[in-house]
Protein backbone atom coordinates (compact mmCIF):
# COMPACT_ATOMS: atom_id res chain seq x y z
CA UNK A 1 0.00 0.00 0.00
CA UNK A 2 0.94 3.41 -1.18
CA UNK A 3 2.52 5.72 1.94
CA UNK A 4 0.98 9.07 1.96
CA UNK A 5 2.48 12.37 3.36
CA UNK A 6 1.28 15.62 5.32
CA UNK A 7 2.47 18.70 6.37
CA UNK A 8 1.66 18.94 10.16
CA UNK A 9 0.60 22.05 11.98
CA UNK A 10 3.02 24.91 12.46
CA UNK A 11 5.61 24.82 15.18
CA UNK A 12 5.38 20.98 15.40
CA UNK A 13 9.41 20.86 14.40
CA UNK A 14 10.35 23.27 17.39
CA UNK A 15 7.99 21.31 19.78
CA UNK A 16 9.41 17.63 18.37
CA UNK A 17 13.07 19.48 18.98
CA UNK A 18 12.48 20.53 22.68
CA UNK A 19 11.16 17.03 22.77
CA UNK A 20 13.82 15.00 21.61
CA UNK A 21 16.16 17.13 23.58
CA UNK A 22 14.27 16.64 27.18
CA UNK A 23 15.42 13.20 26.71
CA UNK A 24 19.38 14.67 26.95
CA UNK A 25 21.99 16.23 24.34
CA UNK A 26 22.26 14.94 20.83
CA UNK A 27 23.91 16.30 17.74
CA UNK A 28 21.42 17.39 15.08
CA UNK A 29 21.54 14.60 13.14
CA UNK A 30 20.71 12.61 16.86
CA UNK A 31 17.83 14.82 17.05
CA UNK A 32 16.21 13.41 13.84
CA UNK A 33 17.30 10.25 14.66
CA UNK A 34 15.49 10.24 17.74
CA UNK A 35 12.14 11.87 16.44
CA UNK A 36 11.66 9.61 14.24
CA UNK A 37 12.69 6.38 16.97
CA UNK A 38 10.19 8.00 19.71
CA UNK A 39 7.35 8.29 17.17
CA UNK A 40 7.80 4.78 16.16
CA UNK A 41 9.02 6.35 12.60
CA UNK A 42 5.84 8.11 11.50
CA UNK A 43 7.19 11.00 11.67
CA UNK A 44 10.14 11.98 9.40
CA UNK A 45 11.39 15.37 9.01
CA UNK A 46 13.01 16.78 5.78
CA UNK A 47 16.85 16.45 7.24
CA UNK A 48 18.10 19.40 6.84
CA UNK A 49 15.29 21.74 7.47
CA UNK A 50 16.20 20.27 11.54
CA UNK A 51 18.81 22.67 11.37
CA UNK A 52 17.00 25.99 10.80
CA UNK A 53 14.88 25.01 13.05
CA UNK A 54 18.07 24.39 15.84
CA UNK A 55 19.22 27.86 15.74
CA UNK A 56 15.61 29.61 16.18
CA UNK A 57 15.19 27.41 19.44
CA UNK A 58 18.93 28.67 20.46
CA UNK A 59 18.43 32.04 19.46
CA UNK A 60 14.97 31.95 21.71
CA UNK A 61 17.19 30.45 24.42
CA UNK A 62 15.39 27.65 24.81
CA UNK A 63 18.26 25.07 23.81
CA UNK A 64 22.06 26.19 24.29
CA UNK A 65 24.97 24.13 22.16
CA UNK A 66 28.47 23.43 22.25
CA UNK A 67 31.22 21.66 20.34
CA UNK A 68 32.41 18.42 21.64
CA UNK A 69 33.69 14.94 20.55
CA UNK A 70 30.76 12.47 18.75
CA UNK A 71 31.34 8.82 19.04
CA UNK A 72 32.73 8.23 16.30
CA UNK A 73 35.44 10.55 17.24
CA UNK A 74 34.42 13.54 14.81
CA UNK A 75 33.81 17.22 16.32
CA UNK A 76 30.10 17.95 16.43
CA UNK A 77 27.57 20.78 18.09
CA UNK A 78 25.73 19.50 20.91
CA UNK A 79 22.08 21.21 22.19
CA UNK A 80 20.64 20.51 24.98
CA UNK A 81 17.89 22.06 26.59
CA UNK A 82 17.50 25.34 28.71
CA UNK A 83 15.43 25.53 31.71
CA UNK A 84 13.32 28.03 29.97
CA UNK A 85 13.07 25.55 27.16
CA UNK A 86 11.78 22.93 29.24
CA UNK A 87 9.07 25.14 30.81
CA UNK A 88 8.09 26.01 27.24
CA UNK A 89 7.88 22.33 26.22
CA UNK A 90 5.43 22.05 28.74
CA UNK A 91 3.25 24.74 27.48
CA UNK A 92 3.99 23.34 23.91
CA UNK A 93 2.73 19.60 25.41
CA UNK A 94 -0.53 21.71 27.12
CA UNK A 95 -1.07 23.23 24.09
CA UNK A 96 -1.25 20.65 21.81
CA UNK A 97 -3.03 18.75 24.16
CA UNK A 98 -6.04 21.05 24.20
CA UNK A 99 -5.54 21.94 20.19
CA UNK A 100 -5.93 17.58 20.04
CA UNK A 101 -8.44 17.48 22.30
CA UNK A 102 -10.37 19.99 21.18
CA UNK A 103 -10.57 18.58 17.85
CA UNK A 104 -11.52 15.28 18.42
CA UNK A 105 -14.54 16.99 20.35
CA UNK A 106 -15.41 18.49 17.12
CA UNK A 107 -15.21 15.28 15.30
CA UNK A 108 -17.00 12.95 17.41
CA UNK A 109 -19.71 16.18 17.67
CA UNK A 110 -23.29 13.98 16.16
CA UNK B 1 21.30 35.14 31.42
CA UNK B 2 20.31 34.08 28.07
CA UNK B 3 19.98 36.80 26.36
CA UNK B 4 23.43 38.17 27.60
CA UNK B 5 24.76 34.94 25.77
CA UNK B 6 22.50 35.90 22.87
CA UNK B 7 23.74 39.48 22.41
CA UNK B 8 27.63 37.82 22.57
CA UNK B 9 26.76 35.34 19.83
CA UNK B 10 24.90 37.85 17.82
CA UNK B 11 27.79 40.31 17.66
CA UNK B 12 30.25 37.74 17.29
CA UNK B 13 27.90 36.31 14.18
CA UNK B 14 28.06 40.25 12.19
CA UNK B 15 31.80 40.32 13.66
CA UNK B 16 32.89 36.63 12.34
CA UNK B 17 30.47 36.13 9.60
CA UNK B 18 33.02 33.92 7.80
CA UNK B 19 33.77 32.09 10.85
CA UNK B 20 29.74 31.01 11.52
CA UNK B 21 29.24 29.80 8.24
CA UNK B 22 32.42 27.66 8.37
CA UNK B 23 30.82 25.97 11.73
CA UNK B 24 27.57 25.83 9.83
CA UNK B 25 29.05 24.12 7.35
CA UNK B 26 31.10 22.07 8.95
CA UNK B 27 27.95 20.97 11.41
CA UNK B 28 25.47 20.08 8.15
CA UNK B 29 28.54 18.58 6.48
CA UNK B 30 28.36 15.68 9.71
CA UNK B 31 24.88 15.43 9.49
CA UNK B 32 25.38 14.12 6.01
CA UNK B 33 28.37 12.03 6.50
CA UNK B 34 26.55 10.41 9.58
CA UNK B 35 24.04 9.96 7.57
CA UNK B 36 25.99 8.34 4.73
CA UNK B 37 27.18 6.08 7.11
CA UNK B 38 24.38 4.64 8.01
CA UNK B 39 23.21 4.32 4.26
CA UNK B 40 26.25 2.65 3.94
CA UNK B 41 25.24 0.29 7.01
CA UNK B 42 21.89 -0.56 5.86
CA UNK B 43 24.18 -2.45 2.62
CA UNK B 44 24.27 0.43 0.02
CA UNK B 45 27.46 0.87 -1.71
CA UNK B 46 29.27 4.25 -1.05
CA UNK B 47 28.66 6.30 -3.78
CA UNK B 48 24.83 5.54 -3.53
CA UNK B 49 24.92 6.13 -0.15
CA UNK B 50 26.05 9.53 -0.43
CA UNK B 51 23.60 10.27 -2.85
CA UNK B 52 20.84 9.07 -1.16
CA UNK B 53 22.39 11.02 2.01
CA UNK B 54 22.36 14.28 0.00
CA UNK B 55 19.20 13.79 -1.46
CA UNK B 56 17.35 12.99 1.91
CA UNK B 57 19.25 16.69 3.41
CA UNK B 58 17.72 18.64 1.03
CA UNK B 59 18.93 21.81 -0.06
CA UNK B 60 22.19 22.26 1.36
CA UNK B 61 23.03 26.34 0.78
CA UNK B 62 19.47 26.93 1.42
CA UNK B 63 19.37 25.57 4.65
CA UNK B 64 22.92 27.12 5.03
CA UNK B 65 22.31 30.35 4.88
CA UNK B 66 18.87 30.23 6.75
CA UNK B 67 21.51 29.01 9.66
CA UNK B 68 23.64 31.93 8.79
CA UNK B 69 21.01 34.96 8.62
CA UNK B 70 19.33 32.95 12.06
CA UNK B 71 22.45 33.52 13.31
CA UNK B 72 22.98 37.54 12.57
CA UNK B 73 19.20 38.04 13.29
CA UNK B 74 18.94 40.30 16.42
CA UNK B 75 18.11 38.08 19.79
CA UNK B 76 15.21 39.46 20.85
CA UNK B 77 11.62 39.35 19.41
CA UNK B 78 10.34 42.28 17.72
CA UNK B 79 7.69 42.31 20.91
CA UNK B 80 10.43 42.96 23.64
CA UNK B 81 11.98 45.71 20.92
CA UNK B 82 8.49 47.08 20.78
CA UNK B 83 8.35 47.39 24.73
CA UNK B 84 11.54 48.88 24.93
CA UNK B 85 10.30 51.30 22.86
CA UNK B 86 7.38 52.36 24.22
CA UNK B 87 8.95 52.46 27.99
CA UNK B 88 11.10 54.86 26.45
CA UNK B 89 8.76 56.75 24.99
CA UNK B 90 7.08 56.81 28.13
CA UNK B 91 9.61 57.69 30.14
CA UNK B 92 9.96 60.63 27.66
CA UNK B 93 6.44 61.34 27.92
CA UNK B 94 7.10 61.09 32.01
CA UNK B 95 10.18 63.82 31.85
CA UNK B 96 8.13 66.29 29.54
CA UNK B 97 5.50 66.45 31.31
CA UNK B 98 7.27 67.13 34.36
CA UNK B 99 8.92 69.71 32.88
CA UNK B 100 5.49 71.56 31.07
CA UNK B 101 4.25 71.30 35.27
CA UNK B 102 7.65 73.29 36.30
CA UNK B 103 7.26 75.98 33.75
CA UNK B 104 6.34 79.65 34.82
CA UNK B 105 3.53 79.67 32.65
CA UNK B 106 2.11 76.13 32.44
CA UNK B 107 -2.12 76.78 32.79
CA UNK B 108 -2.50 75.54 29.36
CA UNK B 109 0.95 73.95 27.99
CA UNK B 110 0.78 72.14 31.17
CA UNK B 111 -2.39 70.98 31.06
CA UNK B 112 -1.96 69.84 27.52
CA UNK B 113 1.78 68.12 27.74
CA UNK B 114 0.04 66.56 30.95
CA UNK B 115 -2.89 65.02 28.55
CA UNK B 116 -0.27 63.60 26.73
CA UNK B 117 1.98 62.01 28.49
CA UNK B 118 -1.26 60.17 30.28
CA UNK B 119 -2.04 59.04 26.77
CA UNK B 120 1.39 58.18 25.82
CA UNK B 121 1.72 55.78 28.99
CA UNK B 122 -1.86 54.38 28.42
CA UNK B 123 -0.76 53.50 25.29
CA UNK B 124 2.40 51.90 26.66
CA UNK B 125 0.85 50.20 29.04
CA UNK B 126 -1.90 48.27 27.11
CA UNK B 127 0.75 47.35 24.18
CA UNK B 128 3.42 46.26 26.98
CA UNK B 129 0.59 44.33 28.02
CA UNK B 130 -0.35 42.57 24.82
CA UNK B 131 3.62 42.09 24.08
CA UNK B 132 3.84 40.27 27.57
CA UNK B 133 1.06 38.00 26.71
CA UNK B 134 1.60 37.39 22.92
CA UNK B 135 2.79 33.44 22.28
CA UNK B 136 6.21 33.45 21.00
CA UNK B 137 5.80 29.94 19.84
CA UNK B 138 5.56 30.22 16.42
CA UNK B 139 7.82 27.99 14.02
CA UNK B 140 7.62 29.35 10.53
CA UNK B 141 7.49 26.64 8.69
CA UNK B 142 6.20 22.77 8.83
CA UNK B 143 8.70 20.43 7.66
CA UNK B 144 7.60 17.41 9.79
CA UNK B 145 5.65 14.96 7.64
CA UNK B 146 3.30 12.51 9.12
CA UNK B 147 3.55 8.67 7.19
CA UNK B 148 0.27 6.85 6.88
CA UNK B 149 -0.96 3.79 4.89
CA UNK B 150 -4.60 5.25 5.38
CA UNK B 151 -5.93 6.08 1.64
CA UNK B 152 -9.02 8.02 3.09
CA UNK B 153 -6.07 10.14 4.62
CA UNK B 154 -5.52 11.23 0.90
CA UNK B 155 -9.03 12.12 -0.03
CA UNK B 156 -9.10 14.40 3.33
CA UNK B 157 -6.19 16.39 2.25
CA UNK B 158 -8.21 17.63 -0.59
CA UNK B 159 -10.83 19.63 1.26
CA UNK B 160 -8.79 19.97 4.41
CA UNK B 161 -7.43 23.46 4.97
CA UNK B 162 -3.86 24.19 6.86
CA UNK B 163 -5.34 25.29 10.14
CA UNK B 164 -7.19 22.07 9.90
CA UNK B 165 -4.12 19.40 9.58
CA UNK B 166 -4.10 18.35 12.51
CA UNK B 167 -7.77 16.83 11.89
CA UNK B 168 -5.65 14.39 9.80
CA UNK B 169 -3.52 13.61 12.19
CA UNK B 170 -6.53 13.15 14.60
CA UNK B 171 -8.16 10.68 12.35
CA UNK B 172 -5.74 8.92 10.50
CA UNK B 173 -2.57 8.17 12.95
CA UNK B 174 -4.65 6.99 15.98
CA UNK B 175 -3.36 3.64 17.55
CA UNK B 176 -5.32 1.15 19.63
CA UNK B 177 -6.05 3.67 22.25
CA UNK B 178 -6.84 6.66 20.18
CA UNK B 179 -3.73 8.81 20.66
CA UNK B 180 -2.17 10.50 17.57
CA UNK B 181 1.82 9.73 17.03
CA UNK B 182 2.77 12.98 18.79
CA UNK B 183 0.79 12.11 21.92
CA UNK B 184 2.35 9.03 22.33
CA UNK B 185 5.26 10.60 22.11
CA UNK B 186 4.24 12.44 25.00
CA UNK B 187 2.44 10.07 27.37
Amino acid sequence: MSKSKAGLLQGTLDMLILKALSLGALHGYGVGQRIAQISDETLKIEEGSLYPGLYRLERRGWIESEWDVSDNNQRAKFYKLTRTGRKQLILEEQNWERLAGATMKALRAS
Amino acid sequence: MYRIKATIRFLHAWRHPDQIAREVERELRFHIEMRTAANIESGMRPSEAQLAARQSFGDFHRFKTECCEISRTLPFDSTVLKMAMYITIAVLAGGAALWAVNMPHHNFTGVLWQLIAIVVLARSFVVGRRAISTKQFQGHHSSVVFVTDDERFREDKGFLSDVCEAHSVGIAAHDEQGRTPVERMFN
